[in-house]
């Protein structure tokens, strides 16, 4: 890759400070959260696939180690680090490199090490209202920069949720399906499953037979005796009461009544709605009309998102709704956003965050706090606004 | 002239075997020189320079081009490279160093029996561990590509040099891949095969370089190796 041009580093570096004004006016405190971070941190979050996009390295002491490939799970880490309560609210803006591995030679929207912008914010107990904040502010440090002409595409985890909780259908279905969400192959083939055979597990009967359904002690003892009897040891970290609960799952899903077709098809309809919010919005009520649980919180969490993303002053006009949206970014737990850009592809947001309340615990603090925070990717930022296509 | 240089697994039953297939297809290898050295040649075929490397190095020289033949193990050459079949020739299975590098897991979890039901177990697992299931392997890269190809991401490897099959039940991984001839020692140690987890079924192979540099009479003596290696018996 090509030295990165004097005039390049003089124009990042104004425009980081315009983005940084902008962050700083807000109440954000600028924090510089390190560079070298542990990688099990964020392998554990993401997943063994993020491995093949980050630079990861063993260090003369054997720790294994990472440049962090964004700056959110190091932001948790800086505010575990300094509050001894994580819970604490906090509000923090960076502005700092992070490095993703490109396969083919990096071109201008995909380098391998960019400069990431953006604002966190911890412990908020405002919920949504936070969430329409952190876009309104994203979106006035990207104006502020020159940017005009950008449209604003939003997801809801927790509106696919509140979808699932308007269907008639076991708790574990449920948590089933919202654990699939992340891959459509799998999900599609749970559904299938659901509606068609759920419980056509291959166990053997005299184990299914020795089950005590709602009993996970019991189950778990008949069990062990299961496998003292075959000679079977049990080796390794999982434990029999893990299995044990997950065999109850399967043998409740034996005598269950498939998921009726009608709720199967308001499931496959709800995550294939895209369009405008507005559009987007009635769509969803159409479909939840329908539905045995009515339309309830979830059309309600829908348009009392709309409503705050109006009062923040973002208009409705330019924005995006995709059920599908965020299925690639597997630690966001509600909100979803990404900021396009003019000659940018779908694949290159200006832009991105949403809410992901699971974070901080996932980073070390041992309980889930309130996160919701969101990024500019600057390299792209300023290609768009160089190329005049702002 | 220039010579053509063919790599040969220096140690073990893998050199043994590939010597008497050698032999079997009419040409003697010999050492040069110091019995315990590492240099060779081809009787009647004075173009061939044998150089003894480990053979998990072989895989690293024929991609690299600084041998122009190689013998070794199909498992040790896809883990090095993934785009095999456009950087080497495959010029012959061998019938020996037979390997199946496949997926394991504890027996006893009797409800996971295909890479589908390891992915049903991984989330409750991460909801009681706080952490996914550890892989143990030498195979990153096939590992990585086999369980991407079956849309399987929630895992995570521990690089594992030896005695793979202990570490679930010591506790540094959740499962392994590794490889196994007839899973006797899978079995010893308290480990069973997944239904769709065989990931490679691997030999010995005899092998030609595409990024080595090749003449016209190079090619001639690679084809006379290849031929007297497929009429061996």
């Amino acid at each position: 890759m090509a030295a990165e041009p004097t005039q390049q580093f003089a124009l990042l570096e104004a425009q980081a400070q315009v983005l940084m004004t902008v962050f700083t006016k807000a109440g954000h405190e600028a924090v510089a959260p390190a560079i070298i971070q542990p990688a099990n941190v964020f392998l554990d979050v993401i997943g063994e696939s993020l491995r093949a996009r980050t630079y990861v390295f063993t260090d003369p002491d054997g720790a294994e180690l990472c440049l962090r490939p964004d700056l959110t799970v190091p932001a948790c880490r800086l505010h575990i680090a300094r509050n001894g309560d994580p819970a604490t609210s906090a509000k923090y803006c960076y502005n700092g490199p992070a490095f993703r591995f490109q396969p083919q030679d990096a071109d201008e929207t995909h380098p391998r090490e960019f400069r990431q912008a953006g604002i966190e914010c911890f412990g908020d107990t405002q919920g949504e209202r936070a969430e329409a904040e952190t876009i309104a502010l994203i979106l006035k440090a990207l104006e502020a920069a020159g940017l005009k002409n950008w449209t604003l595409q939003i997801g809801d985890l927790g509106l696919f949720r509140s979808v699932l909780n308007a269907v008639q259908m076991p708790e574990r279905w449920q948590k089933r399906l919202s654990d699939a969400f992340w891959r459509p192959d799998a999900f599609r083939a749970e559904l299938k499953r659901l509606t068609t055979a759920p419980g056509a597990a291959a166990l053997p009967a005299e184990l299914m037979a020795a089950l005590t359904p709602g009993d996970v002690a019991q189950t778990a003892n008949a069990i062990q005796a299961y496998l003292d009897a075959k000679g079977i040891e049990v080796i390794g970290t999982r434990t029999v009461e893990e299995m044990a609960e997950h065999l109850l799952d399967v043998a409740a899903d034996l005598s269950a009544t498939p998921l009726d077709a009608k709720s199967a098809r308001l499931i496959d309809s709800y995550v294939r709605v895209k369009g405008t919010a507005l559009g987007a919005g009635q769509t969803i009520g159409k479909l939840l009309a329908g539905s045995k649980g009515g339309t309830g919180a979830a059309l309600d969490t829908y348009d009392r998102r709309l409503a705050l993303l109006a009062n923040a002053g973002i208009p409705l006009d330019r924005v995006r709704f995709s059920a599908e949206f965020g299925r690639n970014l597997e630690y966001y737990t509600g909100l979803v956003f990404e900021v396009q850009a003019p000659g940018l592809d779908a694949d290159s947001p200006v832009a991105g965050g949403g809410r992901y309340d699971g974070l901080i615990r996932a980073a070390g603090a041992g309980v889930d706090v309130p996160a919701v925070g969101g990024a500019i990717h600057t390299e792209r930022l300023l290609s768009v606004l160089s190329r005049g296509a702002a | 002239m220039s010579k053509l240089t063919l790599a040969i697994p220096s140690k073990g039953r893998l050199m043994e075997q590939t010597t008497e297939m050698f032999a079997r297809g009419g040409l003697t290898v010999s050492k040069v020189g110091h019995a315990r050295g590492y240099r060779g040649g081809i009787q009647g075929l004075p173009g061939v320079d044998v150089a003894y490397v480990s053979s998990s190095e072989i895989a690293a020289a024929l991609k690299s081009g600084s041998v122009h033949m190689g013998i070794t193990g199909e498992d040790l050459v896809r883990e090095s490279m993934s785009d095999a079949d456009t950087r080497l020739q495959f010029l012959g299975k061998l019938g020996f160093g037979y390997a199946d590098v496949v997926v394991a897991v504890p027996a006893w979890w009797l409800d996971v029996a295909t890479i589908g039901d390891l992915e049903a177990a991984s989330l409750p697992f991460r909801r009681a561990h706080g952490r996914w299931p550890r892989v143990a392997t030498k195979y990153i890269n096939l590992t990585r590509r086999f369980f991407a190809s079956k849309g399987f991401g929630d895992y995570r490897i521990v690089e594992s040099l030896g005695a793979t099959e202990g570490t679930c039940s010591s506790g540094t991984a959740e499962l392994i891949v590794d490889i196994t001839t007839t899973g006797e020692t899978l079995r010893a140690n308290g480990l069973k095969i997944l239904d769709d987890g065989v990931i490679l079924k691997s030999e010995a192979n005899l092998l030609a370089s595409n990024a080595a540099a090749w003449t016209p009479e190079l090619e001639r003596v690679r084809d006379r190796i290849a031929r007297a290696m497929e009429k061996a018996p």
